[in-house]
C-alpha cells in the first residue's frame, strides 16, 4: 500500500531554501501583529513537490494537502506552481479540523487563499495566522454555507466548543471580522521536527511587517 | 434620413432619449446621433471591463490562467461598506456555484461577458482595479466611457457614482478592439472570439434579416437595467468588411419592447449600410 501520509514529504529548512523562496515565506523572520507584538515565523516546512503530491497526501483524516494551499494570483508568484512549501503546524491545524469533521458528520470546506498563505500573499496584514499555516476559513459545511451572522456564529460556537484553546474571528465587517466565512486560529504554533537542527542566534531579527 | 427614422422610432415608443452611433469598415462611413450623450452604462461597461482585463494581462500583471478566489463580498465605491451581488439578479449560476473556490481569468471573462455575470464583473474588476481599469481607457484615448464601479453598488447607485458611457465612447471602445491600433492583435482576435459568444441576441443581431444573420458574426455587449436598454459590438457580415455599432436608449422605469427598439435601430443602420451597397453597385 502507498503512503498516503506525512511521511513521504520532505522536511526543508526554510534557510537553506533558494533566495526566490525566503523572500516570500520569511523563515524565523520577525513580524508583528495588529497591536504591535512581534511574533516569529515558521522556519521548518513540509516540501509539496507537485500537483499529485498535493492531492494524494492526507494530512489527517478526511483533510488532504491541496485544500490547505489553494491560492489565487494574489499569492508570490514563486508559490503559485509548485515546489510549494507548508508550515509543519499544518498538521495540527489538519487535526484539529479533522475531529470539528466528527463532530458536524459533514464536509468542511476551506476557502481559496483561506488556507496557509506566504507572508508574501498581497492579502497580508500585519501577522496573520495564515502564514503559520494554523488558521482556515470555511465557507461552507455540509449544506450550510457561512455567509450570514447565524451561521457563522453557529459553528463558531460548535468549534469553541469542540476544540480546545482555537480563537474564532467575530462576525462582523471591516477588520478584524468576517462575513462570509468562518475564521478558525490555533494562534502563532510553530513546529520543529524532531530531528531539525537546534535555533541559532544568526536568524534575520525584523522585517517590516 | 437615418436620423429622422431614428426620431420617428423613438416617438412612437415613448423612448426617452436614444444614441446611435456607427463606423462602416466596408465604406468608411462613420455616422452618429446624439453622440456625446452621456448614458448610465448597465453592462456594456463589461466590455470595457474586458479591454482593461487584456490590457492587465499585456503589461504581465497577471495572465489569463491565473485563478481569483471567487468572493461574493466588494465594498462599496461610495462608502466602502460591504455588499454582495444578489444570486436571483445574476444570470450565470455556474460562477455563483464556485463561491469559495477559484475560477480562471478567462473563465470569468467568458461569463462577464457571455451570460453578463455581474459576480464574475466584479471579481475582475477588483482584480484589476478601479484606477488601472480608467487608467487603461485613458491611454486607449477613449472618451465617453467612464468607469467608476463594480455592479450592484446600491450605496453607489444612490449617491450618483455610475458607470457611463456615449454612444461615440463605446463605439472608440470597439473600433480599438477591433482596429488593435494599441491592443496587441492576438488579444484582440481573443476578445472578439469572447464577445462573439454573447447569448443575449435580441439586440444588435435580431435587426439582421435572418438569412444573413445565420451566416453573420456579432462580437458585441448588451446593457439593460429597468431605465436603459443596450447593445454595442461589431457587425461581421459575409462578404464584406464589418462595422461597429451602438445603439443606447433611456426610458421610463419597466417600459415594455426595449430590445425591439434596439434591434429596430439596428435593422435600420443594416438597410442604410448594405442597401447603399446596392445602390452603388447598381450605379
Amino acid at each position: 500500500m502507498p503512503e498516503t501520509g506525512l511521511g513521504r514529504l520532505k522536511i526543508v529548512d526554510g534557510c537553506d531554501l533558494p533566495d526566490a523562496y525566503r523572500q516570500v515565506l520569511r523563515p524565523g523572520e520577525m513580524l508583528f501583529d495588529e497591536r504591535g507584538r512581534g511574533r516569529r515565523l515558521p522556519r521548518y516546512f513540509y516540501e509539496v513537490d507537485t500537483l499529485l503530491t498535493a492531492r494524494e497526501t492526507q494530512l489527517a483524516p478526511n483533510f488532504g494537502i491541496y485544500e490547505f494551499i489553494h491560492t489565487d494570483l494574489r499569492e508570490s508568484p514563486v508559490l503559485r506552481g509548485f515546489p510549494k512549501y507548508l508550515p509543519c503546524a499544518i498538521a495540527i491545524l489538519a487535526t484539529y479540523l479533522s475531529r470539528l469533521r466528527d463532530h458536524v458528520q459533514t464536509y468542511i470546506h476551506i476557502a481559496a487563499n483561506g488556507g496557509y498563505r506566504s507572508p508574501g500573499h498581497q492579502l497580508s496584514r500585519n501577522a496573520s495566522t495564515h502564514h503559520w499555516g494554523t488558521a482556515v476559513n470555511i465557507y461552507r459545511i455540509g449544506d450550510d454555507y457561512l455567509d450570514t451572522p447565524e451561521q457563522i456564529d453557529n459553528y463558531a460556537e460548535v468549534a469553541r466548543e469542540v476544540l480546545a484553546g482555537i480563537w474564532t474571528r467575530p462576525y462582523g465587517h471591516g477588520a478584524g471580522f468576517a462575513d462570509d466565512h468562518l475564521h478558525i486560529d490555533l494562534g502563532y504554533v510553530t513546529v520543529f521536527p524532531r530531528d531539525a537542527d537546534g535555533e541559532t542566534t544568526d536568524l534575520p531579527e525584523t522585517s517590516p511587517a | 434620413m437615418l436620423r429622422r427614422q431614428i426620431e420617428a422610432l423613438a416617438k412612437q415608443v415613448q423612448c426617452e432619449a436614444i444614441a446611435v452611433a456607427f463606423h462602416d469598415y466596408e465604406t468608411d462611413v462613420a455616422w452618429s446621433y446624439q453622440g456625446h450623450r452621456w448614458f448610465h452604462a448597465a453592462s456594456t461597461i463589461k466590455a470595457a471591463l474586458l479591454v482593461a482585463l487584456f490590457d492587465a494581462v499585456a503589461q504581465g500583471r497577471f495572465d489569463l490562467e491565473s485563478r481569483v478566489h471567487v468572493r461574493n463580498r466588494f465594498l462599496s465605491a461610495f462608502d466602502g461598506e460591504p455588499y454582495r451581488v444578489a444570486p436571483e439578479r445574476d444570470a450565470n449560476s455556474d460562477v455563483q456555484s464556485a463561491v469559495g473556490k477559484s475560477m480562471k481569468v478567462r473563465t470569468l471573462a467568458y461569463h462577464m461577458i457571455t451570460t453578463s455575470s455581474n459576480l464574475a464583473t466584479n471579481l475582475l474588476f477588483d482584480t484589476i482595479g478601479a484606477g488601472a481599469a480608467q487608467e487603461t481607457l485613458n491611454r486607449l484615448k477613449i472618451e465617453g466611457v467612464e468607469l467608476r464601479r463594480g455592479v450592484e453598488d446600491e450605496h453607489a447607485f444612490a449617491a450618483g457614482i455610475n458607470n457611463r458611457v456615449t454612444a461615440l465612447g463605446l463605439l472608440d471602445l470597439f473600433k480599438e478592439i477591433h482596429e488593435n491600433r494599441h491592443i496587441d492583435a492576438t488579444a484582440s482576435r481573443q476578445m472578439i472570439d469572447i464577445l462573439s459568444r454573447q447569448e443575449f441576441t435580441s439586440g444588435i443581431p435580431a435587426g439582421i434579416d435572418e438569412p444573413v444573420r445565420k451566416k453573420a458574426r456579432f462580437a458585441h455587449k448588451t446593457g439593460e437595467i429597468s431605465t436603459v436598454a443596450h447593445d454595442a459590438g461589431l457587425v461581421f457580415l459575409p462578404d464584406r468588411e464589418p462595422y461597429a455599432l451602438v445603439i443606447l436608449t433611456e426610458w421610463p422605469a419597466d417600459q415594455k419592447r426595449r430590445q425591439d427598439t434596439v434591434s429596430e435601430v439596428s435593422r435600420m443602420i443594416y438597410q442604410y449600410l448594405t442597401e447603399s451597397e446596392v445602390e452603388e453597385s447598381n450605379a
